[in-house]
């Protein structure tokens, strides 16, 4: 099959057969990371929509590297951006993931699902947590502590540590 | 824990996209002149893309999983359809398979003007294959007729210079023999009026009266040189005489040379 890369190439000449198959490959993705930041399923299949019409609309924002990556990042931002949208706490929002880098390395772009939920299962509690809430959550390092009730600086270094482990264990399973 | 120590966490919550906006621009900006954070966002990335990737949604229905409803790849699909170009090589392909169906009666037409075209084409090359055929045959006579002649010529010449020829002078030529060839051999023999040609005339032993042999008439040089068609060692005597074209049985003039070949 061919790779995310060159199906963009073609979505950039107007390629609807390419752009479908982008849709089959990765709309689980994005729906996934929309429901579990929204929490409900018209407004995780709005997100998608938006996700994908924004693709086609504007190929050129993905430039190479990860597409996986990439539109999960896009995903998770536009999800939110309708949090922000919706929450009367706006303020304990975080910025969004850059989108516009492609820093990651490709031997993590064909990564297994479950692969990596069993990997992200393995972190600790204490590292998984601020982990989900600062992604899926979508809110900043102060809120989650103010949640947690712990401390900022531990909230940082468990994200920090925890990330390490995550990338550890990921190295593992490509490796394997 | 250093002041560094703590931008090394600050960089990890950046990657995990939970800063909020003052404290990210203040990060993107130590980013641009710091290596070695530089480098942890770089490793740390992957781990992030991967806490998504765990939010996949599961295809199994039946195991609970949450997947969008079929209908929205319909709508979306819908949207941007409109705003689709064919692509090139798909019409190419789609041009190349189509099968062209053509009336009975055209397909019967077409064979029909293929035969007739291919029989008269075919019985054009065989009339050109037969010409072509003849004029090799006729090439063929004529070089055969021609090395004949160069063998004739060859063999009058070794007659004519021989060492073993026998000579005999005559007024403005000679008479030669060598063996059973005998020739007429003239180098200045005035050309005959029109109506004229020069005659041949030999005796054989024990005859009494001539024979009429060939006629033949000099080039405009003057030059005659012809064998005279006969068992040259059965010959005895040799004239010529100017006679009506076409020869005379009997010398209807006086002899322009007679000579014995003893």
């Amino acid at each position: 099959m061919e790779n995310a890369a060159g199906l963009m190439a073609r979505v950039r000449e107007r390629d609807a057969g390419a752009f479908e198959t982008l849709y089959d490959t990765h709309h689980r993705l994005v729906y996934g990371i929309a429901y579990r930041i929204l929490g409900d399923t018209a407004a995780a299949e709005d997100v998608t929509q938006s996700v994908f019409l924004k693709i086609w609309s504007n190929p050129e924002r993905f430039v190479d590297g990860n597409f996986s990556g990439w539109i999960a990042r896009v995903a998770r931002n536009q999800s939110v951006d309708v949090l922000r949208r919706r929450s009367p706490a706006a303020a304990e929002l975080s910025e969004s993931i850059p989108d516009g880098d492609w820093l990651e390395e490709r031997a993590f772009s064909a990564l297994d699902a479950e692969a990596v939920r069993n990997a992200v299962a393995t972190l600790p509690a204490e590292q998984r947590e601020p982990i989900e809430l600062g992604f899926f959550g979508g809110i900043t390092h102060a809120a989650i502590a103010q949640r947690t009730g712990i401390p900022l600086g531990t909230i940082k270094t468990r994200i920090r540590t925890g990330l390490r482990r995550l990338r550890e264990a990921l190295e593992q399973t490509v490796i394997a | 824990m250093t002041a560094h120590d703590a931008m090394l966490d600050d960089v990890a919550v950046y990657a995990l996209g939970a800063l909020p906006a003052d404290e990210a621009a203040a990060v993107r900006a130590h980013l641009a002149t710091c290596a070695e954070c530089t480098r942890e966002y770089q490793r740390l990335k992957p781990a992030v893309d991967a806490v998504a990737y765990s939010a996949e949604a599961c295809a199994d229905r039946a195991a609970g999983a949450v997947v969008p409803n079929p209908r929205l790849k319909a709508r979306i699909m819908n949207t941007i359809r409109p705003q689709a170009i064919p692509r090139l090589a798909n019409v190419g392909e789609m041009r190349a398979v189509r099968p062209i169906v053509w009336p009975a009666y055209a397909v019967a037409a077409a064979c029909l003007a293929i035969a007739l075209i291919t029989s008269v084409f075919n019985i054009s090359l065989n009339e050109q294959l037969h010409q072509s055929q003849l004029q090799v045959a006729q090439f063929a006579t004529h070089a055969r007729l021609l090395n004949r002649q160069v063998a004739l010529q060859r063999e009058e010449l070794a007659d004519l210079t021989s060492s073993d020829s026998q000579h005999y002078a005559v007024e403005g030529g000679e008479v030669v023999r060598r063996g059973n060839r005998l020739y007429i051999a003239m180098q200045t023999m005035a050309m005959p009026p029109r109506g004229k040609v020069y005659q041949a005339w030999i005796m054989r032993p024990g005859a009494t009266r001539m024979t009429p042999s060939v006629t033949f008439m000099p080039d405009r040089g003057g030059i005659a040189v012809l064998p005279i068609p006969v068992q040259g060692t059965k010959v005895v005597e040799v004239a010529v005489s100017m006679e009506p074209d076409g020869g005379s049985k009997q010398p209807t003039s006086k002899p322009t040379f007679v000579v014995k070949l003893t």
